[in-house]
């Protein structure tokens, strides 16, 4: 036995186990090292295993009930990889900004959940990991807000049980909850040697997609992830957005490797695309315009981002939805830029918050100069989202481009060119009002963020850049478990047969393009720096007091020109569909429970009535 | 190693569209003042403009992002006008495809709105907004029209586009790409920034907008930029929808015909408002581009 045949206990059980530790152990420095302990030892774990997968890293548990196989091979490395980045800067942001051990355990939990989620090999597992990783999160949000938490919880409640009937009917008709026997039953059932019906294919496939739709965020279930991702330990939501959402993504793809040939004979097929993917494309699409609408529109720091999120995950969902070659590998290259640009993101909210304590946007400017270390991470995310190459963010975006478009969905496409549009307009929004213009005189004070936060933002600044400018890298790996259709040049260069992109010759040329500017920049007279109160103001002397940065409402033309679409919200719809169910629960108390004695011995005798009739008595 | 034909073919084509660059800029000014009846500057102006901003004496800045702006603008134009197959020069047009360069020629829009955000002027504020929600208004039938080309042709590489309509003839003449051409010129005049969509600068209503605080070596480096990226935008319409060209007269003629219709919509609009642009943007063009990339499928 050697290490390698104990990495996937130790990666389940480390981070569980060391934050169960950190909270037994609630003192300052004590907390802080097994939280780092559980944080990191996944990264490092996952980082020993590259290359030593063979045929894939099995390990089976007997539980007595279920037998439970988890396996380590290259999706499911690829996918904790992700996480396990995500999870170690997460571990260093919380360094810095958690107080207990209670947040400590639950955000290593989840860590535990998601990578149980990934490496499962049955759905005995995944199921246990997922609500894991869902408990885990909802008592992270409980911790800061209760409404918004319990909202999450409901929507992810519904989720998780629609999981478990789908699970359950799969079970009824094949018999097997592993996953590869489970695929061969399908195929089997293809050829109708196992009694899976087409009802059956039809309510598995509904009850899938609300389950794992809920985790992804996609529209109509979005509406938790604005108060789940903004209410919580910002840390903790550089894992919660930026890991634990793809949670959704891989239920998707795990949902085409099992069940994909018999849902494209049951469902058929939609204008040359199997039916089941081109709903999952339309979600998709839905999503990213939806949700990116919503984020520019969005006053509050953490609420465009979580918007922001929801639509780059949507992005990931359509990309799975063209289903071709190009769309997996576009889907998995998102997956993994979305999470380390997005939890940049997060990181930086959790330093500002944490330097000033403020969300609104209209509280912030001009911290550029007081936290400019934050401010370089902060300029590499934004890059990376809005796609400009050669980030990550580009790269994977060019690949879903290329994806939608060759698969002949025109406006699936469509969908894709406005959210980018809309994708620089919310971070532009971020990048003005939180970093230029007047500084409000309380900000004055303001400190760099601490070293273990920065630390942090540093390992998911890395793989923004060095992915972006190398993004055969990532490719290359993917090549290993999904027929891609897209060539690895080399390192710096993928093609897809129509198209081709060299990030490193488009990196080199910007470095030439810039020196050539900068060149004309230094020929010219030197610049003489002037205070940002000196400027144009119709010829009018300016001073202090004038607040002269727009810092609300900064896209108004843009929510009146959508003021129609505006009125409706799906948040509303479901407030008034919970305050009937809750109304209804208040009749059915009050009515039945009316604590008149006469009323209860009606009921027996109804009872013994309906007893009679039925021929019992 | 280096392969020095291509880096000197670079390097020409790069003097050659700054310098034709700002002589568009001055044949715009020229052909504006014709159609007003008035005589107009010199063709050369835009270039004698320029030198002159560089030999102010002194500029001043805002600070290090507000210097970083406009050079960054300059410098994405410059990697625009390279991936760009221009003639029969091909440059580095094999490395990157149409959604690349399409990027590219959005990303100097970025580095404007960088340096103007950071100058904390009002102004500037109004027109980075403004310029945002025109290119949010625009994106959907400028994705559309190119989806269109790209499925017809049936590949993102520029100069296979280019290959493509020397033997089938120019995209143009087929009715779908016809629309889809309608639809970019439209498009056209906001990236551009002209009117009736030149909403960014808006000159007589806000002042320049992203501009307004720029002046000296600053202002010279983004009238430096607007003349790359005039060049590479006019050789980017000429090389989807006319056919590229097979010599640099050839695209000469052809850019400047695509300039002409741009100046003569430009000088008979008034400016509309960024609420009635984006409507606009999501009616006609958009239903348009619907119709041209279900013709193509």
């Amino acid at each position: 036995m050697t290490f390698v045949d104990y990495a996937i206990p130790l990666l389940l059980f480390i981070p569980a186990v060391s934050g169960v530790l950190a909270w037994l152990f609630d003192r300052d420095i004590v907390r802080e090292i097994f939280g780092l302990i559980g944080g990191l030892s996944p990264l490092v774990i996952i980082a020993i295993t590259y290359g030593k997968l063979g045929d894939g890293i099995k390990w089976t548990v007997d539980t007595g009930v279920f037998k439970l196989f988890f396996q380590l091979e290259h999706m499911s490395w690829y996918l904790a990889a992700v996480a396990a980045v995500v999870a170690a800067a997460m571990a260093f942001g919380m360094v810095s900004t958690s107080r207990s051990g209670y947040e400590w355990m639950f955000a290593l939990f989840s860590v535990s959940g998601l990578l149980g989620v990934f490496l499962s090999g049955d759905f005995a597992g995944f199921f246990l990991f997922w609500e894991l990783m869902t408990f885990a999160s909802f008592m992270m949000v409980l911790r800061y807000n209760k409404r918004a938490s319990l909202k999450y919880f409901v929507l992810s409640i519904i989720g998780a049980y629609a999981m478990l009937l789908a699970i359950a009917i799969l079970y009824a008709k094949t018999g097997t909850l592993e996953f590869q026997s489970l695929r061969r039953m399908v195929v089997y059932a293809a050829y109708g040697m196992v009694p899976l019906t087409k009802t059956d294919m039809v309510l598995v496939y509904a009850l899938f997609l609300v389950a794992f739709g809920v985790k992804a965020g996609t529209w109509p279930l979005h509406v938790w992830a604005p108060d789940a991702y903004s209410e919580t330990n910002q840390s903790y939501t550089t894992f919660f957005s930026g890991a634990l959402s793809k949670a959704g993504a891989y239920g998707f793809v795990l949902m085409f490797i099992l069940l994909g040939v018999k849902l494209y004979t049951d469902l058929g097929t939609f204008r040359g695309h199997p039916l089941f993917t081109y709903i999952l494309a339309w979600l998709g699409a839905i999503t990213v315009v939806v949700a990116g609408f919503l984020a520019v529109l969005q006053e509050d720091l953490r609420k465009l981002l979580a918007y922001s999120s929801v639509s780059q995950v949507g992005y990931i969902v359509l990309a799975l939805g063209v289903g071709s070659g190009i769309g997996f590998t576009g889907a998995f290259f998102h997956i993994l830029s979305h999470a380390v640009f997005k939890g940049l993101f997060w990181l930086i909210t959790a330093a500002l918050i944490l330097r000033t304590g403020k969300t609104r946007f209209e509280d912030f400017g001009g911290l550029a100069e007081k936290m400019p270390v934050t401010f370089a991470m902060a300029l590499i995310a934004v890059l990376s989202l809005a796609g400009i190459p050669p980030m990550a963010g580009f790269a994977s975006k060019w690949l879903i481009y290329e994806a939608a478009i060759s698969a002949h969905m025109p406006l699936v496409a469509g969908a894709i060119f406005l959210g980018s549009a809309i994708a620089f307009a919310y971070v532009v929004r971020f990048l003005y009002a939180i970093w230029f213009g007047q500084r409000p005189s309380d900000l004055d004070d303001v400190e760099e963020a601490p070293l273990p936060l920065l630390v942090g933002m540093t390992i998911l600044a890395i793989p923004n850049v060095v992915f972006g400018i190398a993004p055969g890298l990532v490719v290359r790996f993917l090549n290993k478990f999904i027929n891609t259709g897209v060539a690895v040049n080399s390192y710096y260069s993928i093609s897809t047969g129509v198209g081709t992109y060299n990030a490193l010759s488009v990196a080199l040329i910007l470095v030439v393009g810039l020196a050539i500017a900068g060149l004309i920049y230094i020929y010219g007279a030197r610049a003489r720096r002037i205070p940002l109160t000196n400027t144009y103001q119709s010829g009018n002397p300016v001073t202090e007091d004038y607040n002269l940065s727009m810092r609300r409402n900064f896209y108004r033309p843009l929510a009146e020109a959508l003021e129609f679409w505006l009125k409706y919200s799906f948040d509303r719809f479901y407030a008034r569909v919970a305050k009937i169910a809750e109304d209804f629960a208040d009749w059915l108390r009050e009515g039945f429970y009316n604590g008149n004695v006469q009323a209860y011995s009606w009921y027996l005798a109804i009872v013994l009535l309906i007893l009679a009739l039925w021929g019992v008595l | 190693m280096f392969d020095w034909k291509l880096i000197l073919e670079a390097i020409g084509m790069l003097i050659y569209a700054t310098f034709m660059g700002f002589i568009f800029m001055g044949i715009e000014r020229k052909a504006m003042a014709r159609i007003q009846r008035r005589v107009g500057p010199p063709i050369y102006q835009p270039i004698i403009d320029t030198l002159k901003l560089l030999g102010k004496k002194e500029s001043v800045s805002h600070g290090l992002i507000y210097d970083f702006g406009p050079v960054f603008a300059l410098g994405a134009s410059i990697t625009a006008l390279l991936f760009l197959p221009i003639a029969n020069f091909q440059l580095f047009s094999s490395n990157a495809d149409l959604i690349v360069v399409a990027y590219l020629l959005e990303i100097p829009m970025l580095g404007i709105m960088l340096g103007a955000m950071s100058s904390g002027n009002p102004y500037s504020a109004v027109g980075v907004q403004r310029g945002l929600l025109t290119m949010v208004a625009m994106q959907l039938p400028y994705g559309l029209a190119l989806i269109a080309l790209i499925q017809h042709w049936g590949t993102f590489k520029l100069s296979e586009i280019v290959a493509l309509q020397e033997l089938h003839g120019w995209s143009i003449t087929v009715p779908a790409l016809l629309i889809a051409m309608i639809i970019f010129d439209i498009v056209f005049q906001a990236m551009l920034g002209l009117e009736p969509f030149d909403i960014v600068t808006a000159p007589a209503e806000i002042s320049m907008g992203p501009m307004v605080e720029y002046g000296g070596k600053h202002a010279a480096l983004l009238f430096t930029q607007h003349a790359v990226q005039l060049f590479a935008e006019t050789a980017f319409f000429a090389i989807l929808f006319l056919g590229g060209a097979s010599n640099l007269l050839e695209l000469l003629v052809k850019q400047i015909a695509v300039l002409f219709i741009a100046i003569f919509i430009a000088s008979i609009y008034p400016r509309f408002t960024i609420d009635q642009a984006a409507k606009f943007f999501w009616k006609w063009p958009t239903i348009l581009g619907i119709i041209a990339v279900l013709l193509t499928m």
